[in-house]
């Protein structure tokens, strides 16, 4: 419902991906291309710039680089939401079953976080062991990878930790040998899931789509910040009043009445007179 | 109290063998349960969402080290001497648009403490301390004290300590139908059921997820109808066209379903935010009516001009005063 109020592009979708057989299915599907052959990481994006993907490779710090790379590369806006896919060690799951992440411990320090995680959601939700070396032992360990914790910590300092999603696809465990992962079975194992996935894309769309419908400062705002000079507190108090008028439905003969303003204090004060005049009515909202 | 849906619930080490846990944890059986060194890991860290996470709050089952029971703000009180209150849980169920939790955390998960023993002591140690001294507790500050007790059975678990002590008042305030705990028990003078209360018209737009006016009207009667004492609070007063009609209309059906000798006190309060409290807010929902209106900031508080506070408390309270005693009548101002 929300989606037709806005123009296609209007979310704001970050993938972090250690291998490009994982990204690969993601890539095409959103018919993305690689930016520059020279960059530090390889990032992909889509036509309109919602779908940006990097391949930040194996371990830690890769991906946190590649986080904070991504964020500065796409000026990823405050409504973005994050997501790291990839496949996963684990000693309990089902061979190809894509599971959500709702706790981490870096294995490193053994510090713990917790990952908001999709609602009401059907894919079963685990602990990630985030391990800077492959470990076989899967002994009372449900997912296991190399990434999780690093891209986590970093996608938080960065986004509100709601928008920010975990999922794995059990690659390997006890029944599923390490060595038999190759290109072709873990590039199967993220295709066998396409469908889950897009449920996934769905949910951090539309999330995405809500904040900026929120945080975004209304049209008439930009309409009339361009044609006079605020200061920042102005522009506070012009966000506020805008969105007063709106309230208010009187937004249609606005911008005729601050035809004749010469200045962004009598623009404010324009507006200041015709809000005084309105009391909020209640049965409307 | 609708069901209420929960699909995570983070719990403590240090209290996930407590009884009371474990008699939350099954009413929650399909919850994926996640164990936790301490409630700070998940609430109220930096960059969390409240806006997201009010959509879906997860139970957070923890231990309360300290800071039971507090003084009430000044101006927070119904005629004694001294006030305090304790909160057995941060954050409510509900999510009503005036309400400073949503400035207060930036969490909206429900943290539910669920020692209830260690308030107990400290509730019982202030009694002790202020003998002589007309007391007033007040449950529910930090969150709704009854719209969670399905869940909690905090106030079951009170009751008793208060029908102990009859020499002390206690109040629970909130917007909740949920009157089990009194029905089944013969009532208390020293207890007081206060209902917050608006127009209904503004209840409609800005008291998301509760019980409608009407309903908690009925609670208040049927629990004035068994002999409890009702508080009435018009907290906060909300400004808008036919404000007037508004209120007039509600203070006279309350007043025509309440007998006046049910009736332990009325209270109005005008809507007031710290001006850092409001500026979360309203970066949370900016394109709410509510911040439409008429709001000054006058040292460091955001609020209706005086006139207007003035003018609407007067008018409310002199209604009010047609139907009971003045000196029943008080101004939250906290």
């Amino acid at each position: 419902m929300i989606k037709d109020t806005f123009k296609e592009n209007d979310f704001s979708i970050r993938w972090v991906i250690a291998l490009k057989e994982e990204a690969q299915i993601i890539i095409t599907q959103f018919k993305m291309s690689l930016l520059s052959q020279t960059s530090v990481f390889p990032i992909f994006k889509n036509f309109d710039g919602s779908h940006w993907l990097i391949l930040s490779g194996i371990g830690r710090h890769n991906a946190a680089a590649a986080t904070l790379y991504l964020y500065e590369k796409s000026n990823a806006p405050r409504w973005t939401s994050w997501i790291n896919i990839g496949i996963a060690g684990c000693g309990k799951g089902n061979y190809g079953d894509l599971c959500l992440v709702d706790k981490i411990i870096n294995n490193s320090n053994s510090e713990k976080t917790y990952p908001d995680t999709m609602k009401r959601s059907i894919l079963t939700r685990m602990e990630l062991l985030t391990t800077d070396f492959p470990i076989t032992d899967y002994n009372s360990k449900e997912l296991i990878d190399m990434e999780g914790s690093a891209f986590y910590d970093m996608a938080s300092k960065i986004a509100s930790r709601e928008l920010i999603g975990l999922f794995k696809v059990i690659s390997d465990g006890p029944s599923n040998d390490i060595k038999k992962l190759n290109k072709s079975n873990i590039s199967d194992l993220i295709k066998s899931n396409i469908s889950n996935i897009n449920t996934v894309i769905s949910y951090y769309e539309l999330l995405s789509l809500r904040e900026k419908k929120i945080i975004n400062k209304p049209e008439l705002f930009f309409e009339i910040s361009n044609q006079w000079h605020f200061t920042v507190s102005q522009k506070h108090q012009l966000d506020s009043l805008v969105r007063r008028i709106n309230t208010f439905g009187i937004n249609k003969d606005i911008k005729c009445l601050l035809k004749d303003c010469k200045n962004s204090k009598s623009v404010i004060s324009v507006l200041n007179k015709q809000i005084e005049s309105h009391e909020v009515e209640w049965g409307r909202f | 109290m609708g069901k209420v849906l929960i699909e995570t619930i983070y719990i403590e080490k240090k209290i996930k063998d407590h009884p009371r846990t474990k008699s939350i944890l099954s009413k929650f059986k399909k919850a994926r349960y996640i164990e936790i060194d301490r409630y700070g890991e998940v609430f109220n860290k930096r960059n969390q969402n409240f806006r997201i996470q009010k959509s879906n709050p997860a139970l957070i089952l923890a231990h309360k080290n300290d800071g039971f029971v507090l003084p009430a703000p000044e101006g927070f009180g119904i005629g004694a001497s001294k006030n305090y209150y304790f909160s057995h849980m941060y954050n409510c169920i509900y999510d009503c648009r005036y309400c400073f939790l949503q400035g207060m955390y930036s969490s909206a998960n429900y943290v539910v403490f669920v020692n209830f023993e260690d308030f107990d002591n400290e509730i019982q140690k202030i009694i002790k301390l202020n003998y002589n001294t007309k007391i007033t507790f007040f449950s529910g500050y930090d969150c709704d004290s009854l719209a969670l007790e399905n869940v909690t059975g905090f106030a079951k678990h009170i009751i008793p300590l208060f029908k102990k002590h009859s020499e002390v008042d206690i109040e629970f305030r909130t917007k909740s139908i949920q009157i089990n705990p009194f029905s089944s028990i013969t009532p208390q003078e020293n207890f007081i059921i206060a209902y917050s209360l608006m127009p209904d018209l503004i209840s409609k737009s800005l008291d998301n997820k509760t019980p409608s006016i009407l309903k908690r009207i009925n609670a208040m009667s049927l629990l004035a109808s068994k002999g409890w004492k009702i508080g009435l609070r018009f907290d906060p007063l909300i400004h808008g066209k036919n404000w007037k009609c508004l209120y007039e209309e509600l203070i006279d059906i309350v007043f025509k379903s309440i007998p006046r000798e049910s009736i332990h006190s009325v209270s109005f309060g005008p809507l007031r935010f710290p001006k850092q409290m409001f500026k979360d807010i309203f970066k949370l929902y900016p394109d709410e009516p509510l911040f439409s209106g008429p709001l000054s900031r006058n040292k460091g508080i955001v609020s209706y001009n005086n006139e207007i506070e003035e003018e609407m408390t007067f008018f409310c309270q002199t209604l009010t005063a047609k139907y009971i005693n003045e000196s029943q009548i008080f101004k939250c101002l906290a």
